[in-house]
């Protein structure tokens, strides 16, 4: 059995430290491993960072992290991720880790994502350039998140994103914005390997569980959704 | 009476603003007053979204409900055979 701690949508800043310290000092006990989902910042700044990695670094168990839309807002991303992987923490975007547990070798592959919608009720590559780009941000990123799930070589695989790859975990959010919270193509990417467990954030007032179109279990982990400091998910 | 005009102010004033950035707040426009609900991370945070929407609009009443969301350890795991 593999033991995985998930929370997203920390939002840190300097108001935040310290809040998820006493749960994260007992988190070894229950977890091998903490997955971030993204939005782990207010704005995207070096000074918000360095509030995650003061939080969730150094805690004895690895912690792997992707980023989200707010991580984005302030154009810092590289000194972001710099400062969360000298915390020891890493950020995986289109690409893979595979960290050695009790249970096996557990292997994340994550990516942001972006939105775009679910079928039937999606954007299209069409039209204007603004329009083009958008979707095919989420394409790419897509087909980056599946190579890399594809490619892992480990006992069990896990998909990492902040935005949604169904729409079952959206359940609450009001349906007009579905577009701008996820997109199937990231549930695609996830179907076309083995995956055990697909995880993610960004919809605060969305649901827990889901699965995607080929059974993959999604659990939103978003804070404000899983309402406690993590969730843990007991895999095999 | 308030118009949706100011609830889409608002929503966006709640994103936008360089010391808000919450998305996850929801804008409810009621006959005479607006409300404000969810969660957000901090007490000041929440603090803040009072004083600051108030501050943009003085003339909306405002009714708020707004938690600080529980960061406690978990005391149960979800088993995935
Ligand atoms: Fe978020
Ligand atoms: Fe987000």
């Amino acid at each position: 059995m593999i033991r995985v701690a998930a929370v997203g949508d920390v939002h840190m800043d300097q108001d935040v430290v310290g809040r998820f310290r006493p749960a994260l000092d007992r988190l070894p006990e229950q977890a091998d491993v903490l997955l971030l989902a993204g939005d782990l910042t207010r704005h995207g700044t070096e000074s918000e960072a360095r509030c995650v990695a003061a939080e969730f670094g150094g805690l004895g168990v690895p912690v792997v992290a992707v980023l989200g839309n707010h991580d984005h807002h302030c154009d810092q991303v590289p000194q972001v991720v710099k400062v969360l992987t000298d915390a020891g923490i890493a950020v995986l975007e289109g690409d893979s880790t595979v960290v050695d547990t009790p249970g096996g070798a557990l292997g994340i592959a994550g990516a942001k994502g972006f939105g775009g919608g679910f079928a039937g009720r999606c954007a299209s590559e069409f039209g204007e350039p603004e329009m083009k780009a958008f979707v095919r941000t989420t394409s790419v990123t897509a087909e980056q998140l599946g190579a890399a799930l594809r490619e892992l070589d480990c006992d069990t695989r896990v998909a990492l994103t902040h935005y949604a790859p169904v729409p079952d975990t959206l359940a609450g959010e009001p349906p007009e914005i579905y577009p701008f919270l996820g997109s199937y193509l990231l549930g695609q990417a996830i179907d076309s390997a083995p995956t055990a467990l697909a995880v993610h954030g960004h919809a605060h007032a969305g649901t827990e569980r889901g699965t995607t179109p080929g059974g993959v279990r999604v659990r939103n982990v978003a804070h404000p959704v899983i309402k406690q400091a993590y969730s843990v998910f007991h895999l095999g | 009476m308030i118009d949706e005009y100011t609830e889409a102010a608002v929503q966006r004033l709640l994103t936008e603003h360089g010391g808000l950035a919450e998305q996850g707040i929801k804008v409810v426009r009621r006959e005479r007053v607006l409300v404000l609900c969810g969660e957000v991370e901090s007490r000041q945070r929440r603090d803040e979204i009072l004083r600051l929407v108030h501050e943009s609009f003085p003339d909306v009443p405002l009714s708020v409900d707004i938690g600080v969301t529980r960061a406690n350890a978990p005391t149960e795991a979800e088993e995935l055979p």
